[in-house]
């Protein structure tokens, strides 16, 4: 038997690895054997641990606590029943039998800090494949075959770029692979790196070739300190076994990785900002032409793809362009990764075809709104992207679906939203968000951001004035236009589909200073209702203002300008007193 | 070298390859508006103003970086090109704090320099001087002599002690010029073939015939008067403005070929019709020449006159006859003029009864003290109700008591009658300074305000009668102060001569970046006051029209133009994101917001730097790093609180400074000055 405890980011930050050590604790002389994997992708059951009898998952339990560890040993030592109340359900099984794994098919299964669980599952297999049998421009061809685009967002012909790459002059040329995942409530990449790094590795290591790079770089975002040391221990175990360095596998072809850990700046994430961040410069775009295919790390030709997209070129290899292509749309082949996050019953990572709709994947596979609420809307792409309305939940996932509807692919980003959300004051945070994230290069951005940002906090105030609106569709669409660099083109995107599918609320905002989800707290006043209140005490208590007073038994009452519009009081009355204008 | 054919703006250019559409508009004289980009280092891309449309490409391209290629179609001015550097300059000026022009300059109604030619005389600069002003002001010795100057009341140096006498140094100036021998005249442009009758002889109709015979048109001057110069030489009194000052100006109008006929009245002599028949366009400047009335009983009587009128009369040498105590009633500078007149015509009492205040009076402070100083006495919160008569010639004036009550829309406390409070006194004659109007007289045929003036479109000048224009007193809101006849009269010279040229276009005003500052921000300047201008004595003064005022010695000028805060942009001239904003009629108050509020002025080495007038272009910092190779500047911050400050916020860094300038010749703003 096989005990394997699910330690990604995630499933640690759930208690993954104290249900670890009880578990240990309790080994002892138990013939099982006990070891980790990465992120399997079901965030709303973690921490996760499957039980293997050789290769056959005997159980997957969920939602395991250190004091659960026991009832797995009683397991695994011939008690059947042991783990009855803490087994995975019929239903939340469905989360995965409905995916389609391809950059996700390693994760959670094999143990990313061993080599030999990835090469036991035809690892290094592909690039044996490409340095013995394949000429560049033959990889090239069969990622062209297999319409592999771009998964960092902007959707780009992968096979272009690597073949822009091939074809510029120079015997000095780099890979870059840009995991500086920094989309707020994206965690794909950070999975893939954390859960299966040598498939990153081995797809950079295809794409060095193909472009005929001798050095390939990993730029990381600090805040993925897990990740950083997987893929260091997984570059070393692959340099060990000759995957990497000179002269890889006899084949004459050499390539050497390295790591660099990004700083933290989200702009870092557009390609040309990566670069100078990487040559020790501030992080801020270049312009564009020339693009990096042509000039770019230490302005030589150089090809930057993101994590997911180099996961999906192992198996695109092995399974030929042509299996990875039949799945998806016309114009959108394959699969995706999506951070399935927000308002959600079942969040987590969520790897479907392309084709499938925002249905598909919030209500079939996600389960729908938590709590019985109401789906409101949908953000993809992050602070880049824009929101989907209830209305348009069976656009197909495809680039130009999606793009259409003013929102975007992006990197895999999908936020959820209830009734419960301001649209508002959704705009407000990723505005926010872009504006501080601003390098200050250019005038759009650096100042059309900050000043688009004060109208919505003005708006979300009750102090929005008439023409706002106008005011922000013209900043937007002169941002879009002028911009330097993606990050500022697409800083309006929240703010124009927020505006194009709710714009009610924004007016309601401005002209009658209420906010219809009641979250602004601005806009809200909170009294209680005599008729309803039973004079029980508890608002009074938890008030942290001392804003409610009234006597035991009889109806209380809120001082509105002690009130701090926390929402304590609704959160705690049992009999639905507080009102909330 | 290879070459490619480009279509730019509908014009088919050949370019060599491997050239940016920035550099091949600048080399046909195409203009692209860019405040990032300079050829001596690499293109940047931040500020965006050098977009342009190219066919077959959705996005806007930057063309100091887009190369072009064999066939592009490229559009440099469209509506979408204009719409996006627009919102980019608005943007940056919603975030620029600044003074384009100093306070004096911008309140001056004529738009003078006055910073410019203060600081010219500070330096010595006599002849630069006068030349600055003449730009705006052909009568700059007259005009410093009665202009109530605005500029003084906007100074800023009254946050310290007390304004600038830019006025009297403004008629220093002049006076030195007119003294020298070698007086300023302005090049006059080519005989344009065209010419413009101009109707008046004031200071709005001399301002106008200047300004368009210095663009070579032929100007005629026509005025009803004995002698040109309207109400600077009939309206004000000989001691404020000797005659032969005024001569002297006229003068160096007449010398540029100004043809000056004088006692024409339109109406009598000629007719407006005749003159706009012999004219390609017409200014009518003729003033406002009426005495308001009051409207009480008595005004017919014999001994009752008007300011103006009167002062008229004096002027004229004609005998006025206003015995020996004499009331003036108003409290404005006619007022003013009209009572130290009365004093010099050997009057025994002289009155000035006014219903407010002191604190309240329109005319100059020191005009009211100087007339206190030579005998006049003040009749305040006193409101005339009769004049009472005795054969048909005054005899007394019946005042009512007045107090004041509440502020009125102006500000000002309106008088209000106290019940049953009177008082009488005894008089030989009174004098009613209490406004002026115009006489339509011979202007007939032209569209009227409902005040009964000329109408006048505020921006073209333009009358109801096609080729005909009108500025000064006798349009729109009436009678004001000469200086605002000038500055109408000099946009109003724009607008005719591109009138002549076939063109259509209007005054605007200007867009300037202003900013508040307050006498906490002014706290370090020294005290150092004001200089006194040296006058007569009262004694000496009251009996006779010479000049009041001595004048300043070129050192009390000097000391005193070195007092100047230089309040404006030492960049204005040059700097061009104030030229681009008014290319493209910015209005950034829609986008006003959070500000940089950098510590003022920082000095590194020999440089001063303002980061409140940053645009952060870089330009400093590129220069320095790719041109000189030194790199001593850097960007610290993110987003909106990025700064320019030296590499890594090190004051170590200026050490390796090498003071050559590069970076503040670089600098497209006002935001580096050379010390």
């Amino acid at each position: 038997m096989k005990i394997v405890v699910g330690e990604g980011s995630c499933g640690i930050a759930a208690g993954a690895a104290k249900v670890y050590s009880a578990i240990e604790a309790l080994l002892g002389s138990s013939e099982a054997m006990l070891t980790v994997t990465g992120c399997i992708g079901m965030c709303f059951l973690e921490p996760i641990v499957d039980i293997y009898d050789g290769d056959e998952l005997k159980k997957r339990l969920v939602k395991v606590q250190p004091d659960d560890a026991e009832k797995i040993i009683a397991y695994v030592n011939g008690d059947e029943k042991a783990v009855d109340g803490i087994e995975i359900s019929d239903d939340d099984k469905q989360f995965l039998e409905k995916q389609t794994r391809i950059a996700l098919r390693h994760c959670g299964l094999i143990n990313p800090e061993k080599i030999e669980e990835y090469t036991a599952q035809d690892g290094y297999k592909a690039l044996e494949k490409v340095l013995n049998t394949m000429t560049p421009e033959e990889v090239i061809e069969e990622i062209k075959v297999s319409g592999l685009a771009g998964r960092g967002g902007a959707g780009f012909p992968t096979w272009f770029k690597w073949n822009a790459a091939r074809q510029s002059q120079g015997e000095e040329k780099y890979l870059i692979c840009n995991a500086d995942e920094g989309d707020p409530g994206a965690f794909m990449d950070r999975a893939v790196i954390e859960s299966d790094p040598h498939n990153l590795i081995e797809g950079m290591l295809i794409g060095a070739y193909a472009i005929g790079a001798k050095e390939a770089v990993v730029y990381v975002r600090a805040e993925y300190p897990l990740a950083i040391e997987r893929l260091k221990e997984a570059i070393k175990q692959a340099e060990e076994k000759g995957f990497l360095g000179d002269n890889i596998m006899n084949s004459g072809f050499s390539c050497k990785m390295r790591i660099k850990a990004g700083a933290g700046a989200f702009v870092c994430g557009e390609e040309t900002a990566l670069i100078e961040s990487l040559q020790g410069e501030r992080g801020m775009p270049r312009l564009k032409p020339p693009f990096p295919a042509q000039s770019g790390y230490w302005y030589k030709p150089s090809n930057i793809n993101n994590v997911e997209t180099f996961a999906n070129v192992s198996w695109i290899i092995l399974n030929g362009g042509d299996a990875f292509a039949a799945m998806g749309t016309e114009g959108s082949k394959g699969t995706k990764v999506f951070a399935l996050t927000g308002k959600i019953q079942k969040g987590g990572l969520v790897e479907i075809p392309m084709g499938k709709t925002l249905r598909d994947v919030i209500f079939d596979i996600g389960g729908g709104i938590k709590n019985g609420k109401e789906f409101k809307a949908v953000q993809m792409g992050g602070p880049s992207g824009g929101c989907i309305p209830a209305e348009l939940l069976d656009t197909v996932i495809d680039y130009k679906a999606l793009g259409a509807t003013g929102a975007i692919m992006g990197s895999g980003g999908m936020v959820v939203m209830d009734e419960t959300t301001c649209m508002v004051s959704m705009a407000q945070f990723f505005l926010d968000f872009t504006a501080k994230e601003s390098c200050g290069k250019c005038i759009h951005c650096r100042i059309g951001t900050k000043r688009m940002l004060e109208i919505l906090n003005r708006i979300v105030k009750g102090e929005g004035k008439e023409g706002d609106i106008e005011l922000l569709e013209e900043l937007c669409y002169s941002i879009k236009d002028g911009a330097l660099c993606g990050l500022g083109q697409t800083a309006p995107n929240p703010v124009l589909t927020t505006i194009k599918y709710f714009r009610n609320e924004y007016e309601a905002h401005i002209k009658e200073k209420k906010c219809p989800a009641r979250s602004c707290p601005d806009l809200l006043s909170y009294s209680i209702d005599p008729d309803k209140c039973r004079g029980c005490t508890l608002c009074a208590k938890k008030c942290p203002a001392d804003a409610i007073s009234g006597e035991v038994k009889s109806a209380h009452s809120v001082d509105t300008s002690k009130c701090i519009k926390c929402g304590s009081c609704v959160s705690v009355c049992r009999f639905g007193a507080v009102n909330v204008d | 070298m290879e070459s490619i054919k480009v279509t730019i703006n509908g014009r088919e250019i050949i370019a060599e390859k491997g050239q940016t559409i920035l550099q091949i508009a600048e080399n046909n004289g195409i203009e692209i508006p860019t405040l990032c980009y300079i050829d001596e280092v690499k293109a940047y891309g931040a500020c965006g103003l050098c977009v342009v449309e190219a066919e077959n490409t959705p996005k806007l391209l930057r063309a100091c970086s887009s190369v072009a290629f064999d066939g592009m179609v490229v559009k440099t001015d469209t509506p979408r090109v204009r719409q996006a550097r627009k919102i980019a300059l608005e943007l940056l000026l919603s975030d620029h704090t600044g003074d384009c022009k100093g306070p004096c300059s911008l309140n001056c109604p004529a738009g003078t320099d006055c910073q410019g030619y203060v600081k010219l005389i500070a330096e010595g600069k006599f002849k630069e001087a006068v030349e600055l002003v003449k730009d705006r002001v052909p009568l700059p010795a007259s005009i410093g002599r009665v202009c109530p100057h605005p500029c003084e009341t906007a100074c800023r140096r009254q946050l310290v002690e007390e304004p600038i006498s830019i006025a009297f140094l403004k008629s220093f100036a002049a006076d030195k010029d007119l003294q020298s021998g070698d007086k300023f005249m302005p090049e006059v442009a080519e005989p344009s073939g065209k010419t413009v009758g101009i109707i008046g002889g004031g200071p709005a109709g001399l301002t106008a015939a200047y300004f368009l015979a210095v663009k070579g048109h032929k100007v005629t001057v026509y005025d009803a008067m004995p002698k040109m110069g309207g109400m600077l030489r009939y309206g004000i009194p000989q001691y404020r403005l000797p005659k032969e000052i005024l001569d002297m100006e006229i003068s160096s109008v007449a010398e540029l070929g100004v043809e000056m006929k004088n006692n024409v009245k339109v109406g009598t002599d000629i007719t407006l019709d005749e003159i706009r028949s012999k004219h390609d366009a017409v200014i009518v400047a003729v003033g406002a020449w009426t005495s308001s009335s009051m409207g009480v009983t008595g005004e017919e009587l014999d001994g009752v006159f008007g300011g103006i009128d009167f002062l008229r009369s004096v002027a004229l040498g004609q005998p006025v006859d206003i015995g020996k105590r004499v009331a003036v009633i108003g409290g404005g500078n006619t007022a003013m003029d009209a009572c130290r007149t009365t004093v010099r015509l050997n009057a025994d009492e002289v009155y000035v009864i006014y219903r407010r205040t002191r604190a309240e009076m329109p005319a100059e402070k020191v005009e009211i003290d100087e007339a206190e100083e030579e005998g006049v006495v003040y009749k305040f919160l006193c409101n005339p109700t009769e004049i009472i008569g005795d054969n048909g010639k005054v005899k007394a004036v019946k005042l009512q008591k007045m107090e004041l009550g509440e502020p009125d829309a102006g500000g000002r406390r309106r008088p209000v009658p106290v019940e049953g409070a009177f008082e009488t006194i005894e008089l030989d004659s009174v004098i009613m300074a209490i406004g002026q109007k115009i006489n339509i007289g011979g202007f007939e045929q032209l569209e009227l305000t409902n005040r009964g003036n000329i109408s006048a479109d505020t921006s073209t000048f333009r009358t109801s009668m096609d080729g005909v224009f009108a500025v000064g007193d006798a349009t729109n809101r009436g009678a004001s102060i000469a200086i605002e006849a000038i500055g109408e009269a000099q946009k109003a010279s724009e607008v005719v001569d591109g009138y002549l040229n076939g063109e259509n276009v209007g005054y605007k005003k200007p867009y300037f970046v202003e900013k508040t500052v307050t006498a906490e921000d002014l706290a370090d300047r020294e005290k150092c006051s004001r200089a006194k201008m040296p006058q007569r004595s009262p004694e000496e003064r009251k009996h006779d029209f010479i000049e009041v005022n001595l004048g300043f010695t070129a050192e009390q000028a000097m000391n005193e133009a070195k007092r100047c805060l230089q309040c404006g942009c030492h960049d204005f001239h040059e700097c061009k994101l104030i030229r681009y904003a008014n290319q493209y009629d910015v209005q950034p108050e829609r986008f006003f917001g959070e500000k940089h509020n950098c510590p003022k002025e920082q000095k590194l080495v020999s440089i001063e730097r303002d980061q409140n007038k940053c645009i952060l272009c870089n330009l400093c910092v590129r220069v320095c790093d790719e041109e000189v190779g030194k790199g001593i500047l850097g960007l610290v911050g993110r987003g909106f609180t990025t700064v320019i400050k030296p590499e890594f916020d090190s004051p170590d860094v200026a050490a390796y400074c090498k003071d050559c300038q590069k970076c503040v010749n670089a600098c497209p703003t006002g935001a580096l000055k050379s010390l």
